[in-house]
């Protein structure tokens, strides 16, 4: 038993160095893209709409993508690591950017006047300004990040193991199927009592005092904060503006010149390419694309199925917490413990529970990984109303349906929406495994009929790039069509009133 | 018995332990506007909030016409320095609020506190957003919600510091005006300021608290003429005499 469990430990400790690695290039990259962006108008411009929709695409679903490429170049067990820290990184990089970005932002302006006026050069500037006054809300974001990493690491370390020729070797995941494979229910025990262990350590030992230690530089003058939600923060400090209103227009033309262009340049290039694509191919592709959209029906209902389900349930959750009950903080902190264990850790046991009914098992799968999501957004959300609130509910006696239709379900709204797109890209994120696993040398756990999930899995066993391609082509243009179209409208509308 | 009485309220902050009000006493006859003025931090709103039944206090009691305070009342309204209005809520259903626990259709909510909004000048924003008004329009808004449901004591808590200068005292104007209206007068207005000028223009009383802890250093009576003017030499004479109370 003694060596069971040292084997877990050996193998959250792999599971955890990429973890780190991944943490400390994010780190790298962020505090540099986030300064660059916030000090230069140019940069802002071109990176700020790229970031603002990496960090709404279901990364996760790449992965397939990911370890092909990074297995064809890197040799071996190195190509698999590697594959696994840039997805990590891919996950934790945008919000932590967006956290250097707003702290720069929102720095009083007579920091730069006095840089100006004493001469720093740019080595000075960054040292005694730039990251210091990055670190608060770059420590604040390190930590959601870090929750979304794991996430991300143990279901790609799942799935790796799930396919044939691309399986890390160690890792707490790697624990977790082999426990599933060979059904030792002790190891599968121990694999999530250290995992959880290692989760509030890291918080205790890392987090909390990178904290306190970020937390001295913090700057009483910050210019007000409103409300710092990151997604289509971009997108609406540039909507707004009225007195820009040829600006707008003008923005407005470019954009449609910009896609007319592009549309005849794509239509040019397909034009000509005819003749070169033979007919195999090109029928081939067709075929694809029709499974391509089959799968994405499927895979969308259940998504979204789960995503009703999930808003039926941390709606009135969120708000008893927040609202309604007087140890919020401690919900608060079992709701942290629950949401950093990744759902797909859980597929396993569900798998068990459910008797291998698959559709229900992607549905539960679903459900829980995005849960979380929609209930922290929620919470977020209302750390920023006005601290009156509860007074003016008490002078002016507002009890029961009236306070729950005037001030609960308003005050949620702009935390649902957000909640929604982060929280359905985790669901996405979720559906390489919650749709197809098999936990190595054939046991196969789930395998729905049909779905995005599966097609991937599919795809990547027979090494068919194309494929693979089809798929995630058709699920990011999806998924930015919905953002686009329902999600950015609805949060625009909504935050014009609210702030 | 005077219309309300401030019955040696002691409080201290449950954390720190800190007496923030020590043995508080005060009355306001009928028809009058006391305010409560102090050094910042003093505690004049945590006294402001134990009178509107928001806070308990450790001891004391507040007494108003022969009932005891010992919650929220409706009978009681409240202004708030940072407005606190719902952002979500149009100004029109932001002063309906006002009325959500009246007996009321909706109807005649919505008839009432169109009333009210015309009467603080707020026609054509009925349907705006309080977050697309200036502060002098939203402390509008707030006044508005505070009166439409005829309470007989309105508490402000520093009502005019979050706004200029300028508008700051037009609303003062504004006030005045529509206190005059017998219909929807407040039978007594406590307002709490660290603003001197403003107290002494406004008030029939002035509460002068000392700090840390706060006790009640001495309890003035404005008797100059209304409309009151600032620059006279009366006026400047309460003033300075305030002023001196704080210099001891």
């Amino acid at each position: 038993m003694l060596q069971l469990i040292f084997s877990v430990i050996l193998d959250t400790m792999y599971s955890w160095t990429r973890m780190l690695i991944a943490l400390l290039i994010s780190m790298v990259i962020a505090l540099f893209t986030g300064i660059a962006v916030a000090r230069s108008k140019k940069l802002n411009r071109v990176l700020m709409p790229v970031v603002d929709i990496l960090q709404t695409l279901p990364i996760l679903a790449f992965f397939p993508f990911a370890i092909y490429i990074f297995v064809f170049y890197l040799p071996g067990s190195i190509g698999v690591n590697a594959a696994v820290i840039f997805l990590i990184v891919t996950s934790m990089l945008w919000n932590i950017i967006f956290g250097v970005y707003q702290a720069i932002i929102s720095l009083p302006s007579e920091y730069f006047d006095m840089a100006r006026i004493y001469k720093l050069n740019l080595y000075q500037r960054l040292r005694k300004i730039f990251i210091p006054a990055a670190l608060p809300r770059m420590s604040e974001q390190m930590s959601l990040s870090w929750a979304i990493g794991l996430f991300y690491l143990v279901t790609s370390e799942i799935f790796s193991v799930g396919t044939k020729n691309y399986a890390v070797k160690h890792g707490i995941g790697v624990e977790f199927v082999k426990a599933a494979a060979t059904g030792n229910s002790y190891l599968y025990i121990y694999s999530i009592i250290v995992f959880v262990l290692f989760v509030i350590a890291t918080r205790l030992l890392l987090f909390e005092r990178f904290d306190r230690f970020a937390n001295r530089y913090y700057l009483k003058d910050y210019k007000k904060r409103k409300r710092d939600r990151f997604t289509f923060n971009y997108f609406r400090s540039r909507g707004i503006k009225l007195d820009e209103e040829t600006r707008h227009k003008l923005a407005i033309t470019a954009r449609i010149v910009f896609y007319a262009l592009l549309t005849l340049l794509v239509g040019f290039t397909i034009y000509n390419a005819i003749p070169f694509v033979n007919l195999h191919l090109l029928s081939k592709l067709v075929g694809y694309e029709g499974y391509s959209l089959l799968s994405l029906l499927f895979s969308f209902l259940r998504v979204w199925g789960a995503f009703i389900a999930i808003i039926a349930i941390s709606i009135p959750l969120s708000i008893k917490v927040v609202f309604l009950s007087n140890k919020t903080k401690r919900y608060l902190l079992l709701f942290q413990i629950f949401a950093s264990i990744p759902a797909t850790i859980l597929l396993p046991a569900i798998a068990e529970l459910v008797y291998g009914n698959s559709e229900l098992l992607a549905f539960i799968i679903y459900f829980l990984s995005g849960l979380w999501y929609v209930i922290f957004s929620i919470v977020a959300t209302t750390k920023y109303l006005p601290e009156s609130i509860d007074e003016v509910k008490r002078i002016f006696h507002l009890n029961g349906i009236v306070a729950w239709k005037k001030i609960y379900l308003k005050a949620i709204m702009p935390g649902v929406i957000t909640g929604a797109v982060t929280g359905i890209a985790a669901e996405w994120n979720a559906s390489i495994v919650a749709e197809y696993f098999s936990a190595g040398s054939g046991k196969l756990i789930t395998s729905v009929s049909i779905g995005v999930g599966k097609a991937l899995n599919v795809a990547l066993a027979n090494n068919n790039l194309l494929l693979m391609g089809v798929l995630l082509a058709n699920m990011v243009a999806m998924i930015i069509i919905i953002n686009y179209f329902v999600w950015r409208r609805l949060y625009n509308r909504v935050n014009s009133v609210y702030s | 018995m005077a219309f309300l009485n401030v019955e040696k309220i002691n409080f201290a902050y449950p954390k720190s332990g800190l007496t923030v009000l020590d043995g508080i006493s005060f009355s306001a006859n009928e028809l009058e506007f006391v305010s409560i003025i102090g050094p910042s931090g003093c505690g004049k709103s945590t006294l402001l909030r134990i009178m509107a039944g928001l806070i308990k206090a450790d001891s004391g009691s507040v007494v108003l016409a022969g009932k005891k305070i010992n919650g929220p009342s409706s009978s009681i309204s409240f202004v708030f320095q940072d407005f606190a209005l719902l952002p979500w809520l149009s100004n029109l259903e932001n002063v309906k609020i006002g009325l959500a626990s009246k007996p009321m259709t909706e109807d005649e909510r919505e008839k009432t506190a169109l009333d009210m909004l015309y009467k603080l000048e707020l026609k054509g924003f009925e349907d705006a957003y309080p977050n697309l008004l200036s502060g002098g329009m939203k402390q509008r808004v707030g006044l508005a919600r505070a009166l439409v449901s005829n309470p007989i004591l309105l508490l402000m808590d520093e009502p005019f510091s979050s706004l200029d200068e300028l508008t700051a005292n037009s609303l003062r104007k504004t006030v005045v005006e529509v206190l005059k209206d017998k219909k929807t007068l407040p039978k007594a207005i406590i307002m709490v300021s660290h603003n001197i000028e403003e107290a002494v223009e406004m008030s029939d009383k002035i509460v002068v608290l000392s700090n840390k802890p706060a006790v009640v250093k001495k309890i003035l009576d404005v008797k100059i003429k209304r409309p009151r003017d600032r620059g006279s030499r009366e006026f400047r004479k309460k003033v300075n005499e305030i002023y001196s109370i704080f210099a001891e």
